[in-house]
């Protein structure tokens, strides 16, 4: 999914670097612009720093269980308040979706016409998001008060229910990654890997 | 026992009062019922009692409100825990939103309090027990019926293990099984000692529950006495509040001239 | 005589394979009130929101004042449904009363003095009418749900339903909306309800439906539905009858659903 996201981007990166870069080769000619070989390489260089970036955080969405690692930092010392907000946050989706197909519901039984004109949709804003945003805030205060009773507030640390395995294989490969970093960085910085053009 | 002495709050921003000279008492393994028309101060009645006003929501608190002999002004929201706790008529604001079972959900107010693990099992464990939910421990929260909801989130706040429970609306948004469902829940958690305030409009509901009802108008507690006398008041539909089936029904009965006493013997 | 609402054979299946409505046939005449009732689950909801649109059946048909539901957007079948949702704060978008009970019948194409009268009209209607420079957050939570009724009976469409429409509400919030029911049914209009209150549908319908898996158990008048030998089918849905009729079967009076036919039945007894 976010090897899709970065497409539009990789695309038109290649297509202006390709025929805008100032080189000495020419690989071949549309029209006015010339592609070059220096336009080649820089181009490739961006596409696959986007593409590294993207799989990795492809890599963490699909290995990591984002609430695991909001506990884990919490074990870590991350106050719990923090670990309860970050929480909240990551299940917060679906229910302000659940909320907006309510309102939008509603309003549309009061006759607001969700498939009529750009104007007629524009008209159609404010009854849609304010309130989603009204409904929210109201929720937000009841749902403090209800914290607040049990114990949100209190400062200090919690003993936890929950422990991650830690298991062999994966500090093995936490261990091999760090030390494969280590190894590109001083390769990458003496001067090991030859510059194309 | 809590009580609310010569109690005024005024909710921060506003010019008057939402409530004045309000003087309230709950015993240990007491039911009160407060009733009255909405917008009396029932609400802000409740948020006083249980310490969050204006503990945690701020605004102005003249008299005192006093639990276990101990006076609760100025102490931090957090001391309030296991003195007192209240629970909202919308069950899902009151979830945290964030436990993947019930079992987890009612644990994390002992674990807020930083209590050490096997403490917080038993907490957990003596909680669903007391509302016979234990078999719910394992459902998702976003998996349970409206009534069931309301009970995990009583269950929440009974981990607590509060002296006194303040309710507003429990039932508010129930079908009468989950009303029913709450309201055998709550007999047997003052049949276990706690202390319980419960607002509500429904007053056949209050009737079999509470030992003690008081009525709330315009700010301010205008009868409190036991539940039987109070709900025959005549009063209390000039006071917005329906009185339970059989009072209306023998009222009919008396302004027909009929005697209730024979006429609805069997 | 048209019939307001007409389902054929109603089937709802939402996708993920719950089948919310199983089968039902339901006929409501221009100016039934009519109240829908059933546990939590039964396919109330689902039901009446195939009354404007919001859904389509998986199977049957849905007739509208004669019109096939089908063919027509739920915008447009805003003309003649009224549907005023359980929570008014899931709608309430305007700082001001009078704006917020406009937008309904402004969306209908009403304006000018035609759209002032039939906002005086609805506030009135529900005892918000010096209310209308207010703030709708001002209002406490039973005010604000009148004014979702307001903002329904604004658009002045033959047809009204009404989702919970007393949950929340103290006594006299409840007199009112019974004063509401009564004044549509006055006007012929159409009114049909889900609600929990079984006192308040007692009183306040002439027609009784019950719900139960989907399927419609019960049909009838409140004294039909709620006669002792109902009770069993009534119990099976957990559902009890009002106390007027417990009291009245016990002394063996026949079926007094409300209050006042309690009392009637007493005193010809007396």
């Amino acid at each position: 999914m976010s090897f899709y996201l970065t497409l539009p981007v990789a695309v038109s990166v290649v297509l202006v670097s390709v025929f805008t870069r100032a080189g000495t080769t020419i690989l071949f000619t549309i029209g006015p612009f010339d592609a070059t070989l220096q336009g080649v390489d820089f181009a490739a260089q961006i596409v696959i720093r986007l593409l590294a970036i993207s799989l990795a955080i492809g890599l963490y969405g699909l290995t990591t269980d984002p609430t695991a690692l909001v506990y884990d930092l919490e074990r870590r010392g991350v106050s719990p308040r923090f670990a309860f907000v970050a929480n909240a946050t990551l299940q917060a989706v679906p229910s302000m979706v659940e909320r907006a197909t309510t309102i939008q519901a509603a309003q549309r039984a009061r006759g607001l016409d969700t498939e009529g004109s750009p104007v007629a949709r524009a008209r159609g804003v404010m009854p849609l998001v304010a309130p989603v945003i009204l409904s929210s805030l109201l929720d937000v205060e009841e749902r403090s008060l209800a914290l607040d009773v049990r114990g949100f507030s209190r400062p200090g640390r919690r003993n936890l229910l929950w422990s991650s395995r830690d298991r062999a294989v994966e500090r093995v490969a936490r261990w091999a990654m760090s030390a494969a970093l280590l190894v590109v960085v001083v390769l990458r910085l003496s001067g090991a890997f030859p510059q194309l053009v | 026992m809590l009580v609310l002495s010569g109690v005024s709050y005024r909710y921060a921003g506003y010019a008057r009062p939402a409530i004045h000279d309000l003087d309230l008492r709950l015993d240990d393994g007491e039911i009160v019922g407060l009733v009255g028309a909405n917008e009396t101060g029932k609400s802000t009645i409740c948020l006083v009692a249980s310490g969050l006003a204006p503990a945690s929501i701020g605004g102005q608190l003249t008299g005192s409100l006093t639990i276990d002999g101990e006076t609760m002004t100025g102490r931090a929201v957090h001391e309030l825990a296991g003195r007192v706790a209240i629970g909202f008529q919308n069950p899902s604001t009151q979830l945290s939103g964030v436990a993947r079972s019930v079992f987890e959900e009612v644990a994390i107010g002992p674990m807020n309090l930083g209590l050490e693990i096997p403490e917080i099992l038993e907490r957990v464990h003596r909680a669903l027990a007391r509302l016979r939910i234990a078999d719910l421990a394992e459902r998702p929260p976003a998996r349970l019926s409206g009534g069931q909801s309301q009970l995990v989130a009583i269950a929440s706040l009974l981990a607590m293990e509060p002296r006194h429970v303040v309710l507003d609306e429990p039932t508010a948004q129930l079908d009468p099984e989950g009303t029913r469902l709450v309201g055998a829940a709550l007999q047997s958690l003052a049949e276990a000692g706690t202390a319980l305030l419960i607002v509500e409009h429904k007053t056949d509901l209050l009737d079999t529950l509470c030992r003690r009802v008081a009525v709330v108008s315009d700010g301010t507690i205008v009868a409190d006495g036991p539940a039987g006398e109070v709900l025959e008041d005549p009063r209390l539909e000039g006071w917005g509040v329906e009185p339970p089936a059989r009072v209306r029904l023998a009222a009919a009965l008396r302004a027909r001239g009929l005697d209730p006493a024979t006429v609805l013997a069997p | 005589m048209t019939a307001a609402v007409h389902l054929a054979g109603l089937v709802h299946v939402y996708p993920d394979g719950t089948r919310a409505v199983d089968g039902v046939d339901l006929e409501v005449a221009a100016g039934e009130s009519v109240a829908i009732i059933g546990q939590n689950g039964s396919g109330k909801s689902t039901l009446v929101r195939h009354l404007n649109g919001l859904l389509r059946p998986t199977e049957g048909s849905v007739l509208v004042d004669d019109i096939d539901a089908a063919g027509l957007r739920v915008a447009q079948l805003a003309r003649h449904v009224g549907l005023a949702f359980q929570d008014p704060d899931r709608q309430i978008f305007s700082g001001r009363v009078k704006a917020e009970v406009a937008f309904g019948p402004r969306n209908l194409g009403l304006r000018g003095p035609g759209l002032d009268e039939a906002i005086g009209r609805a506030l009135s209607a529900v005892g918000l009418a010096d209310q209308a420079s207010t703030n709708p957050y001002d209002l406490g939570y039973s005010r604000r749900k009148l004014l979702t009724l307001a903002s329904v009976l604004a658009m002045g469409t033959p047809i009204v339903v009404l989702d919970e429409p007393t949950t929340g509400q103290d006594a006299p919030g409840i007199a009112r909306i019974q004063g509401v029911i009564g004044g549509l049914t006055a006007e012929g209009r159409t009114v049909i309800a889900i609600s929990h209150d079984l006192r308040f549908v007692a009183e306040s319908f002439g027609r009784v439906v019950v719900m139960r898996a989907g399927r419609i158990v019960l049909d009838g008048p409140p004294v039909g539905v709620f006669a002792e030998h109902n009770w069993p089918v009534l119990a099976s849905t957990n559902l009890e009858p009002p106390p007027p009729a417990l009291v009245g079967g016990r002394l063996g009076l026949g079926s007094t659903p409300t209050l006042d036919a309690l009392l009637d039945a007493l005193a010809r007894r007396a």
